[in-house]
């Protein structure tokens, strides 16, 4: 049957409509992160992301716009072995964004 | 009138300071560390955005200066400025008073070597952007196999905007330098790929972004935005680079036959001595604090102590020569009212 | 027979009734809670020295605090006047009313309140000493030992390092009774010299005064009264209180000497340990959580405080580098770091059964041999590490299988230090499993927190696991690897995984005396400082790190010494940022002293 319309998976990222609670509180646990300048250097040295399709600087920044989707799963994909923490120019502390995304999400 | 002005440093901010302060009729006396003057730019083989040789701006400066009748010594290390700001004391342990005292030490060049995982001075082909522009002056670069480059990397921000080596600020000139050197590779080797691995280009001068126009348009020199986060040696002594293209959102593995690193400012050594000696405002990376960074940018807390060119931050050679001038003027201002 | 009886005993007696109660019921409780091998344990050491053995320290350490006299002369004074005092007073009290009712049986309360019974010697009983005397000295040392006690809390509190103690209802009520039970009895006793004599220096001197200033007979009684009460009171405050540690300090006593030790699994040995906590406080100072970051609330003596009283939050949990500094000085021996590691555990749910299955069957080594050398990725960040070890392979002609050099997966240890104790094994097995493959017979690393794993969590047999610094060490002694002494002075860091986590203190040393001459820091081996950068803490950011960091190398700088040594990358990492002198691996000091052959 035809309905004339199709179900469309968003594209866009809706700031009008995301809820921030996650966001917010990923923020307040770990107020570092906000200083995040996205190099990739965490990505590029990452143990995890070597080997799979995960990216902390993507995972992180998705869930700051209030996108949670599989975002839990992918915080678990880490290692937390703290390579992105040593590496990061900015000072960030990678591990406790993971720990807090497992907690909250 | 016969006012003594003591210049520490005789780069380009120092000497432009002393041929001004000359020019209006205050006598200077310049103190340099190394045996020759004009600072690193002596390092430097053609300059941003036209190309220009160094040694065209160069030697123009320092003909000016030695007929500005300044005097000079060489070879000198100041090592303290009195507490008043009245004078200098030097490695041999002469003091020299004068009536004001302008600060142009400069900066340093970032140590690579620091950036441990960049594999400098461990890797045979990780070289910094001051190498480079040695071999350029020497009209070659070749790797240390002795062989042209086919591939090279250019990364920015080695010790800018990096908390990890307590350099939190932005050395400016990188980019540009960055986008400068990838042509000149390009120019020696048309078949040579060159990619500048950047986080932001920051093309804040006249030129500068038609520049990065070119390196894309007419030198196809590839820009992907990410930074190193570490590089491998290869068996055949090529370096293997890992970052993240961030735009793509995916881990990017590359061997290139050369890695620049294109080292920032760091600020002098010297800078926390003359701080603690007659009370000077350091930045957060210990470079010199003026009064403000608005009309009081050569003015420092102690009376009589300017500040003048890249002490204070990073800065590009025609603004440390506008610097220069305005110190000049900031100085002579000051020893009229005395 | 006489039947001594006064209404006043009835709060004392309760008292007692009940702390017993509550304390065989904890025991029974926690008893059962213990896993069936350390029951075994405890079933087999019963009858052999270990009990012995726990009896003497119980007497040693639950009396006389010798191991708090050994940190700090005045606090030991305090805790052994306060300890021993009252349990030599109750000691000589029974021998005292021994005497004087020679066999007869009498209940408990008799020989507290003996005094008010007998304020003087019974007609006909005949007696060679004179307890009185003895037992007014004992009150006096313990009567001084609690206003040490008194003042310690003031003047603690001034100085600003107990800011935090948040005292329960148990705390302060056992507190305050406590604080009151000495001043009580002195009072009642010397009331009941005053009415009736007896006594000695102290009670009867106290008496007469009393006499002379107020009628002692009739306030007699009701200082009885309180004396009971506030006895009563600290009784059953108490197994709500820090002074549990008192009763609890014991059964963990025997319970150490077994070998039944807190471990990564679910048990009752936590809590008897948690309960044997004394909040003496000694924890406090060497934490450079809190001498150099300025963080207060999260050192041990807290952290149990909030294990106790079920209000741990994971922030406090968390915020703690496990340099081990704090379980080397516990007086009481705690197993501070595994029980902290283990109140981590279950915070950290998990959706997915296997999150890390991408990374199995992943072999990324390369060259064969039967030495297998595991990097670790913080040092693939740091390729001087590594480029030394090559050299230090090649000069000693070693076949390197390289385990990790491409990429491998970390060994478990982060995520078991964040609590992820599941996670942690499936890292294990795959790098277990890894291992085996390629069959190697001795496996090198060069990080200690991957050292530390392998040696503890991992199932390994027929596999030797070595540090570098040991591996080296080996290899210099069998003569493989050529070095020569280049007289450079230096110091040395003891990472806190490699030293007082692994116990390796000496080969590194015996490694630096064969190519530098090393000059020791202040704070040395066990005592050695961390670098702040820790994987343990989740919680502080860079810029405490690196102030912990900073101070540390402050006192490597101090020794004068031209570069410091340390053998794990991830605190030569915290250091080379904030140093003023070059920081280097070990193998880096022995590559640049090799003599090539």
């Amino acid at each position: 049957m035809k309905w004339g319309y199709n179900i469309v998976t968003k594209r866009s990222i809706d700031l009008d409509a995301n809820d921030m609670t996650i966001a917010l509180k990923l923020q307040e646990a770990e107020e570092s992160l906000i200083s995040c300048i996205a190099c990739g250097c965490c990505t590029a040295t990452c143990t995890a992301g070597n080997l799979t399709d995960f990216n902390f600087r993507q995972l992180h920044t998705l869930v700051r716009r209030g996108e949670y989707d599989k975002a839990r799963e992918e915080a678990e994909k880490c290692m937390l072995c703290g390579k992105c923490f040593i590496i990061c120019p900015r000072g960030i502390n990678t591990r406790n964004v993971i720990l807090t995304l497992r907690r909250i999400l | 009138m016969s006012k003594q002005v003591i210049i520490i440093g005789g780069g380009i901010a120092g000497m432009k300071t002393a041929s001004t302060l000359e020019s209006m009729g205050v006598s200077t006396l310049v103190i340099e560390r190394e045996k020759n003057i004009g600072g690193k730019l002596n390092n430097w083989d053609r300059l941003f955005p036209t190309f220009t040789p160094a040694s065209e701006v160069l030697d123009r400066l320092v003909d000016e200066y030695k007929k500005s009748g300044s005097r000079l010594m060489c070879s000198t290390n100041v090592e303290h400025i009195d507490a008043q700001g009245k004078g200098v004391t030097l490695s041999d342990g002469q003091k020299l008073t004068a009536d004001a005292i302008v600060v142009a030490s400069g900066f340093e060049l970032f140590d690579a070597t620091i950036k441990e995982e960049y594999g400098y001075g461990i890797y045979d082909n990780v070289v910094t952007s001051v190498d480079l522009e040695q071999m350029f002056k020497q009209g070659k670069v070749l790797t240390k196999q002795g062989e042209a480059p086919k591939r090279v990397a250019i990364l920015h921000c080695v010790g800018s905007r990096d908390e990890k080596v307590n350099q939190n600020h932005c050395s400016r000139v990188c980019c540009v330098t960055g986008v400068k050197q990838a042509i000149e590779i390009k120019q020696l080797y048309p078949d040579c790929e060159v990619y500048n691995l950047y986080m932001d280009m920051r093309m804040f001068g006249p030129g500068y972004e038609e520049l990065y126009r070119e390196s894309q348009q007419k030198y196809g020199i590839n820009h992907i935005r990410g930074r190193i986060s570490e590089a491998a040696q290869t068996i055949d002594g090529r370096v293997k680079i890992k970052a993240e293209d961030t735009l793509v959102g995916r881990p990017l593995r590359m061997t290139v036959d050369m890695l620049v690193l294109m080292v920032g400012f760091c600020a002098g050594r010297s800078n926390r001595v003359f701080s603690a000696d007659c009370g000077l405002d350091l930045r957060l990376s210990n470079f010199m604090k003026p009064r403000n960074p608005f009309d009081l940018s050569n003015i420092t807390a102690c009376d009589g102590v300017f500040l003048v060119g890249t002490v204070k931050a990073p800065k590009n050679i025609s603004e440390t020569l506008h610097d220069a001038t305005s110190c000049s003027h900031s100085v002579l201002d000051y020893l009229k009212n005395r | 027979m006489n039947t001594y009886f006064h209404p006043f005993v009835i709060p004392f007696s309760l008292g007692v009734l009940f702390l017993f109660a509550t304390l065989i019921f904890k025991y029974v409780r926690w008893y059962l809670g213990l896993t069936s091998d350390e029951k075994l344990l405890i079933r087999k050491s019963l009858f052999t020295v270990k009990s012995l053995k726990a009896v003497k320290e119980c007497f040693t350490e639950c009396l006389l605090h010798l191991k708090i006299y050994k940190v700090n002369l005045r606090l030991g004074y305090m805790h052994m006047s306060l300890a021993f005092g009252w349990f030599l007073l109750i000691l000589v009290g029974q021998l005292e009313t021994a005497t004087y009712l020679a066999n007869d049986f009498v209940p408990l309360y008799v020989h507290v309140f003996f005094r008010y019974f007998f304020p003087i010697a019974p007609e006909g009983v005949v007696h060679n000493i004179d307890y009185a005397p003895l037992m007014d000295a004992l009150l006096l040392i313990i009567l001084i030992s609690v206003g040490l006690a008194m003042t310690k809390r003031l003047k603690s509190k001034l100085l600003g390092m107990k800011k935090t103690t948040r005292h329960t209802l148990g705390d302060r009520l056992a507190l305050s009774s406590l604080w009151l039970i000495f001043p009580a009895r002195l009072l009642a006793e010397s009331a009941t010299c005053g009415a009736h004599g007896g006594g000695s220096f102290l009670t009867s001197s106290v008496g007469d005064l009393m006499a002379n200033i107020c009628p002692v007979d009739m306030i007699e009684l009701p200082l009885w009264w309180l004396y009971s009460i506030v006895l009563g009171i600290f009784m059953v405050s108490l197994p709500f209180s820090r002074y549990l540690h008192i009763f609890a300090e014991i059964p963990h006593i025997f319970l150490k000497n077994y070998g039944v030790r807190a471990k990564n699994e679910k048990s009752t040995v936590d809590d008897f340990q948690i309960a044997a906590c004394s909040r003496c406080g000694i924890c406090i100072d060497p934490c450079q959580m809190q001498s150099s970051a300025g963080v207060n609330n999260m050192q041990s003596v807290y952290f149990l405080r909030d294990c106790r009283q079920g209000t741990l939050e994971y922030k406090t949990a968390d915020n703690c580098l496990m340099c081990g500094r704090c379980e080397q000085r516990c007086p009481v021996g705690i197993d501070l770091n595994t029980i902290r590691l283990n109140r981590r555990q279950g915070t950290l749910l998990r959706l997915g059964t296997n999150p890390y299955s991408y990374a199995n069957q992943l072999d990324t080594s390369s060259g064969s041999g039967k030495v297998g050398y595991f990097a670790g990725c913080m040092t693939s960040l740091s390729p001087r590490i590594l480029h030394s070890m090559d050299r230090i392979f090649e000069s000693a002609r070693e076949n390197v299988w390289n385990a990790d050099r491409d990429g491998g997966i970390c060994c478990g240890r982060p995520l078991m230090l964040a609590g992820d104790i599941d996670g942690a094994r499936k890292m294990m097995q795959m790098n277990t499993e890894l291992f085996r493959k390629h069959q190697i017979e001795t496996l090198v690393t060069s990080c200690p927190i991957c050292l530390k794993v392998f040696k503890e969590e991992y199932n390994l047999q027929g596999i030797r696991v070595l540090h570098h610094s040991e591996y080296i060490l080996e290899l210099i002694s069998q003569g493989r690897l050529s070095v020569k002494n280049n007289g450079n002075l230096v110091t040395y860091h003891d990472p806190c995984e490699l030293g007082r986590g692994s116990g390796i203190y000496a080969a590194p040393r015996e490694v630096i005396e064969a190519v530098a001459s090393l000059r020791e820091a202040d704070e040395h081996s066990e005592h050695s400082l961390c670098c702040g950068s820790s994987l343990a803490n989740t919680v502080i950011g860079t810029p405490q790190a690196y102030k912990i960091a900073s101070d540390a190398a402050a006192c490597f700088e101090s020794t004068g010494a031209q570069t410091l040594i340390t053998s794990c990358p991830l605190c030569k990492k915290a250091f080379a940022k904030v140093s003023q002198i070059p920081v280097k691996d070990l193998s880096e000091l022995v590559c640049e002293s090799l003599i090539c052959k």
